[in-house]
């Protein structure tokens, strides 16, 4: 169990961080089959950060921005936003559609739903990833696709986390096609209980 | 030169200050409650998360707290009329409250923007208080800006250039 977040800082976010850089490097293994090529990833980067100092650590707040939404179920119950800023998430959809860099100038339903697709497909081999460390089980929901300002966006996560969870845990990283390199921040918001007996029985297995 | 205030998450910011104006950037189902005595020059903004406190979720102080409607917008009115603010002249506009995850299944699960706006007019009807205009619901984010100088609040939503409301 986890009692306090500072026993939950010392003693499973090195344990966490571990288990997210497998899931990650298992995303891009996803993202590279839906493309046809391959697609590398950066050492995600992990932070515990509390709910209301998300904005604060993410700045520009107000410029444009995607996000890719999910919930799962199963023995962890939790949810997924991935953030691509706007401008990356045109060039993901260049990727995407196979076509140059700078060809998408808007989103539309098509585009909109090959990037839900991509996000579901990270977070799926994401998900999967974890769940083979920690001996579980769970299943994502349809992803939801949505375009506004960061923070509007961001204000899911806060509200959805409100109230329940004090902290949320954010992934930064990198997914590189060559030169080309999006940045992007997957925010879960894990139920917190389930996440620490989960990785307790690993520790303790 | 004005001077930009950013509010964060269950932040607010009271001025009398002209060059002062207070923001709450990309507002999703948050709300941007603001209060104007126009007779002072003097303005406040709370940008509150939720409807309420959840029962025992939170030993939190309800005097400074303003991560909640119903608190948020109780205290902004007791600070504003602490700093010299005339009841009976506060202007009230509200922003924000949208429920930007629109997707089958998805939908009304965490509706929190349309919880976040009935709160806040249940409390403005307990305290008595009118609203001059909101610009609330809907799917979309807006930024909330009010100008201390001019007494003015503006909404901008992605895409489209800031409006007085």
């Amino acid at each position: 169990m986890i009692k306090d977040t500072a026993q939950f800082d010392q003693e499973l976010m090195k344990m966490l961080t571990t288990i997210t850089g497998e899931g990650i490097k298992n995303a891009a293994v996803g993202f590279s089959g839906m493309v046809g090529r391959s697609i590398e990833v950066s050492n995600p980067k992990l932070e515990l950060i509390p709910l209301l100092n998300i904005p604060k650590i993410v700045g520009g707040l107000e410029d444009d921005a995607v996000g890719v939404y999910l919930r799962f179920e199963g023995d962890l119950v939790g949810q997924i936003m991935l953030i691509i800023p706007y401008t990356k998430a045109l060039e993901l959809a260049d990727l995407l559609m196979g076509v140059d860099k700078g060809v998408t100038k808007t989103l539309g339903s098509v585009e909109r739903s090959a990037l839900g697709e991509l996000g579901n497909l990270c977070t799926s081999f994401f998900l999967n990833s974890i769940a083979k460390s920690v001996n579980a089980s769970f299943r994502p929901s349809p992803p939801a696709v949505m375009v506004d300002m960061v923070g509007a966006i961001l204000d899911i996560v806060v509200a959805t986390a409100g109230g329940v969870n004090e902290h949320v845990l954010l992934v930064h990283t990198n997914f590189m096609d060559g030169p080309r390199v999006v940045e992007t921040d997957f925010w879960i918001i894990p139920d917190m209980k389930a996440l620490g007996q989960l990785l307790q029985k690993k520790t303790t297995s | 030169m004005n001077n930009t205030i950013t509010l964060g998450l269950g932040e607010k910011a009271v001025s009398r200050d002209p060059q002062d104006i207070l923001v709450s950037y990309g507002l999703g189902s948050c709300l941007g409650i603001s209060m104007i005595d126009p007779v002072i020059h003097m303005a406040g903004l709370v940008h509150a998360v939720l409807p309420e406190s959840m029962n025992g979720s939170e030993k939190a102080d309800p005097i400074t707290n303003f991560k909640y409607v119903d608190w948020g917008i109780e205290n902004l009115l007791a600070e504003m009329i602490k700093g010299g603010a005339n009841r009976s002249r506060i202007i009230v506009r509200m922003v924000g409250g949208a429920n930007i995850l629109i997707a089958p299944g998805h939908t009304n699960t965490f509706d929190i923007g349309t919880r976040n706006i009935e709160k806040a007019h249940i409390t403005f009807q307990r305290l008595n208080l009118k609203v001059a205009a909101e610009e609330v619901g809907g799917n979309t984010g807006r930024t909330v800006r009010v100008y201390v100088a001019d007494n003015r609040v503006t909404v901008r939503v992605i895409g489209e250039k800031e409006h007085d409301i």
